[in-house]
């Protein structure tokens, strides 16, 4: 018997359990996260006798005696600081860090009520944010210390919820006090846990699998393989090549493949009843890279296919060959950048049950509860399916697959019981689609002038045991590949291969971030050799509204690379002048699906019976602030109030189809198919009717963003309705061979929401901080890639630099009000910026990510 | 009793040994502290002090890392490290597991058992003892929870 105190109130226990699972699963104090289980994340951070400590380590019978505080221990008053502070700071993004970073602040505050900027960072450095990038976060805990200092809470800075608007995101309060539900807080009655057995090797085939002594285990709900999926095995984006379960005489593709699913009452008996489950299998060589993928006697890693090239993709305007040949100054030069992990900090997760309707609901946290839907309807056989989405906790392209919702379904459909399936980390590091490795070669000619000639590129990428976006990544690498310049002879060829690896698919840049490594990089030799400045080159070559993309496209009057670079000029020569080491470079991304596929955005706006405004629409929020964003638009086109207006989760049986949060899209697409909504119901309130006459009353807005599809026989072909555009500098501290400052400025059209726009800013900055200098993803000779979470080198608090997001606010296009997501572009000029910068400093060039010669590196290792 | 205003990021001294070897009977582990009380003479802050098992110990608000100890420690088992990083290996011996099991109660074995759960990858067996990097440690504290000799140590007394 273990006894100890909880938030005040003393508790007993018999079970020696870790204290997170006891305070999760026994008292349900759902705000102290389970993100790794392994003490990395500090996810799952609470305050014991005043310091802080992460629930996954200490086992309760270390506990006797203990004083336990979680954030639902929180007085009231401390309540409204920490969700004001973090409102005001802008520091919420997805959440799932949120509950452990109050919990620092709270224990740092409790004893130093002013702290240093460098205490704080300390404060929270051994917990990680990968969507913040800690700025933010760390201005939250400086204002919360000022208020519990003068012990008033001040007006909101912004709180008129019109486009432009710096507002307290709606998640706020139920982020920081962690009441808002993931779907692992989701406790239901009766409810099961499921898991799967992976294969044992990257690539065998299944010979027999005998799960009698499983299913014979006390506690064991259901014990399923192959041949009780009622629909298709094989799901899948576009290529349905995903298996749900690997059949008995299938072939493994890599170690995250299933090949059964066990039910049972408790976690424990899942994991005994896996051991239980008897698997032969006729182990064979393995895919383990691009290289081996391609050799001429190369295993198939697919029995379906006859070679291992899961896309191919050829992208040519003008004569680049030509134009190269007939260039003063040409480079040429190979490139590699590595597999990176999403790490967002909410491990997978579904839960599954049969609903009133007998339909499969499912719980999950996805980037397009649509996708999950039609993704399970086809494996189960039926559309008597429906999902929702709970909260997200981050995304990044990592979980547009599926992963364990239709192992969800496919137990709760089976067992007809509740079931929640949920990765652990180790299984999540191994599961979801990651970055794909790229091997690139590029050849840039220029003129005297540094006037871009011609490029012409070769690349390669793993894209590992099933396609996932491996096909739209790859094309979006090669389209974007160009650059944002004005020049006519571009050339690109590009491949993705299967591999036994994890699959690689959709990630923040989708492509983009690995090809603008290699094109920026070029642009910055190519400046030395011509002997102007990388913004100079970057200037003359710019794409300037109502020029011609290397794509073809007639970019429009939004375009704002030139003010990106403007917008730095003047820190860059400040810092030029003062003889620092400097790095720039700049990118363009999309806004919007393109290339002639149908993007639609949906809304329905229903006054319900509470007399408010529900927002609708099948669009998932990852934590980049949707919700917040749509309710921005409802107010600047109505005139309603935000209390008027509720904002819901997508579903697929009331929200209509909006799409996947991918390409930086929802905020301009579900965006202006809301502003569209919105002017019907401004009609129907013409003759001053009010919400309340209204009740019962739908509004659907749809918007329908058209492009030209790739090689369309047309002379400037719309590729993408939108490009967001970027200048990012670094400079470096000679002394400490550090990063001072990061400067990065984007061209967002019209920020609905500066403060989130900064937020994706900083976020998308420090995670590439991470791609440029720190982030690892082995794989072993096996294909089995790292398992632990502390040890992938993202960036901590307390490492990251100066941040200076600069936002251009300008008109944008005539849709939803100008606005052009932001979530991507964050993320994909850092790197080429930070290594020019070691260049300035060492005259080292570096083609190959992360960067090897700079303080950032681990000594271990 | 000089005061010291100090600055952050605060470090301190910090002895890596637990002083379990049975002193009574006169016997002391090769490696670790031999309760000279060379450090807490040197100690102008009187940071430094023998405690119940003759072992010295730290008290880390008083230590300023001016690195005394370090220095006169005939045995070198003091170290310097940073405050907040609160898990450390109480232990320099480097003896083979079973002749380090027979010599202290909390001695390091060598068996990897930290090296092996820590996320961060921070623990390395070196020379049959544990070290941790501190700058890749994120002080979670789940090599300290899980070794099986008590060798790790959480200085804030949470975990151990
Ligand atoms: S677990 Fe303990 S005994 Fe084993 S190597 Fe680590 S510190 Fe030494
Ligand atoms: S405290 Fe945690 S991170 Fe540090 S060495 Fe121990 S297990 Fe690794
Ligand atoms: S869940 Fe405890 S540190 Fe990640
Ligand atoms: S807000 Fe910190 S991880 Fe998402």
């Amino acid at each position: 018997m273990y006894t100890f105190t909880v938030n005040g109130q003393v508790v007993t226990t018999r079970k020696k359990q870790t204290l997170l699972r006891f305070l999760r699963d026994e008292l349900h104090l759902t705000s102290v996260k389970d993100g790794c289980s392994q003490g990395a994340c500090g996810a799952c951070t609470v305050i014991i006798d005043g310091k802080t400590c992460k629930a996954c380590v200490p086992t309760t019978d270390r506990l006797e005696g203990k004083n336990i505080l979680t954030v639902e221990g929180l007085s009231k008053w401390e309540s409204e600081v920490f969700t004001y502070a973090y409102g005001e700071a802008g520091a919420v993004q997805c959440g799932f860090c949120i509950p452990g970073m109050v919990m620092c602040t709270k224990a740092l505050l409790d004893v130093n009520p002013d702290p240093a900027e460098a205490e704080i960072k300390y404060a929270i450095r051994n917990n990680y944010c990968r969507c913040t990038g800690y700025v933010k976060i760390i201005a939250a805990v400086k204002l919360a210390a000022k208020i519990l200092r003068e012990g008033v809470i001040p007006a909101k800075s912004a709180d008129d919820w019109k486009i432009g608007s710096r507002v307290h995101r709606l998640d706020v309060e139920e982020k920081v006090l962690g009441f808002g539900k993931y779907p692992d807080d989701f406790y239901m009655d009766g409810m099961c846990y499921g898991s799967a057995l992976r294969s044992k090797y990257p690539r065998a085939r299944v010979m027999s699998i005998d799960a009698s002594a499983a299913k014979a285990l006390p506690g064991v709900v259901a014990v399923l393989t192959a041949e009780d999926i009622p629909g298709e095995n094989k799901i899948g984006h576009l290529k349905h090549d995903q298996y749900t379960l690997i059949p008995v005489g299938g072939l493994t593709h890599y170690l995250g493949d299933a090949v059964a699913l066990v039910a049972a009452e408790d976690m424990e008996t899942v994991e005994r009843a896996k051991k239980l489950i008897k698997v032969e299998y006729e182990v064979l060589p393995t895919v383990h890279s691009i290289e081996e993928a391609r050799a001429m006697d190369a295993p198939l890693v697919f029995d379906e296919e006859e070679s291992n090239v899961q896309a191919y993709k050829h992208v040519s305007r003008g004569n680049a060959k030509e134009a190269i040949k007939n260039a003063k100054h040409v480079i040429t030069q190979h490139f590699e950048t590595p597999w990176t992990e999403h790490a967002f900090l909410e491990p997978e997760c579904a839960v599954a049950y049969i609903d009133e309707d007998g339909d499969v609901r499912i719980i999950s946290t996805d980037q397009d509860a649509y996708c999950t839907f039609h993704e399970c309807s086809l494996m189960l056989g039926t559309d008597k399916v429906k999902a929702e989405n709970a909260l997200v906790g981050g995304g990044f392209g990592g979980k547009e697959d599926m992963t364990v919702q239709h192992h969800a379904a496919l137990l709760a459909y089976r067992t007809g019981r509740p079931v929640k399936v949920r990765l652990t980390r180790a299984e999540s590091l191994l599961i979801h689609p990651k970055r794909h490795h790229f091997v690139m070669d590029f050849t840039m000619g220029c003129d005297e002038n540094g006037r871009i000639l011609g490029v012409k590129a070769k690349v390669a990428s793993d894209t590992g045991a099933f396609a996932s976006l491996g096909g739209p990544v790859l094309e979006r690498a090669c389209t974007h590949a160009a650059g944002p310049y004005a020049y006519e002879n571009f050339e690109i060829e590009g491949t993705a291969y299967y591999t036994n690896n994890p699959p690689a698919g959709a990630f923040r840049g989708f492509g983009v971030t690995q090809t603008c490594f290699a094109t920026e990089t070029l642009l910055n030799m190519m400046a030395d050799e011509i002997g102007i400045t990388p913004w100079e080159i970057r200037y003359r070559n710019a794409i300037r509204p109502g020029g011609v993309l290397p794509n073809g496209q007639i970019v429009d009057e939004s375009t704002g690379l030139a003010e990106t670079l403007e917008a730095v000029k003047e820190e860059y020569d400040a810092a030029m002048a003062a003889g620092k080491p400097v790095g720039l470079a700049c990118a363009m991304k999309n806004a919007g699906v393109g290339v002639g596929i149908p993007d639609w955005g949906r809304a329905k706006l229903i006054v319900e019976e509470d007399q408010k405004l529900h927002i609708y629409a099948g669009a998932s929020c990852i934590g980049q602030g949707l919700g917040t964003v749509l309710v921005q638009m409802v107010v600047s086109n109505t005139d309603l109030r935000r209390d008027d207006i509720v904002y819901e989760r997508s579903n697929t049986w009331i929200a209509p189809d909006s799409g996947t949060t991918s390409g930086s899209r929802q905020t301009m697409i579900t965006g202006e198919a809301v502003r569209r909504a919105c002017e019907k119901l401004m009609e129907a309130k013409k003759d001053g009717k009010t919400l309340a006459d209204l009740a019962g009353q739908e509004f659907y807005g749809e918007y329908l963003a058209k492009t030209d599809p790739l090689g369309a026989d047309v002379p400037n072909p719309v590729s993408h309705v939108a490009y967001g555009y970027a200048t990012q500098v670094c400079i470096l501290d000679s002394k400490s061979r550090k990063i001072d400052t990061m400067i990065a400025a984007h061209d967002v059209g019209k920020a609905v929401n500066p403060l989130s726009c900064e937020g994706q800013i900083e976020g998308g900055v420090v995670m590439s901080l991470g791609f440029a200098l720190t982030e690892r993803y082995p794989i072993d000779e096996n294909c089995k890639p790292i398992d632990k979470f502390g040890a992938l080198g993202l960036f901590r608090a307390h490492e990251i630099p100066k941040i200076k997001a600069i936002v251009i606010d300008k008109p944008g296009l005539n849709v939803a009000c100008g606005a052009i997501g932001i979530g991507e572009i964050t993320s994909i000029p850092t790197a080429p910026a930070v290594t020019d910068a070691y260049y300035r400093l060492d005259g080292e060039r570096r083609f190959t990510l992360p960067i090897s010669g700079t303080p950032y590196e681990r000594k271990g290792s | 009793m000089m005061a010291v205003k100090k600055k952050f990021p605060y470090r301190a001294a910090v002895v890596a040994c637990n002083g379990d070897c049975p002193a009574s009977a006169g016997f002391r582990c090769s490696y670790g502290c031999v309760g000279c009380g060379n450090c807490a003479a040197v100690c102008k802050f009187g940071a430094i002090s023998l405690n119940a098992n003759g072992v010295a110990e730290v008290d880390e608000e008083r230590c300023i890392a001016c690195g005394m100890c370090v220095k006169i420690c005939p045995q070198q088992v003091i170290r310097i490290h940073e405050c907040a990083n609160s898990i450390v290996v109480k232990c320099s011996n480097q003896d083979r597991g079973k002749d380090a099991r027979e010599v202290c109660q909390t001695s390091c074995i060598g068996c990897g058992i930290c090296e092996r759960t820590c996320t961060a990858e921070a623990v390395k067996v070196v020379d049959n003892c544990a070290k941790i990097s501190e700058e890749d440690c994120l002080s979670c504290g789940m090599c300290a929870v899980k070794c099986p000799r008590g060798v790790i140590a959480d200085l804030r007394g949470i975990l151990t």
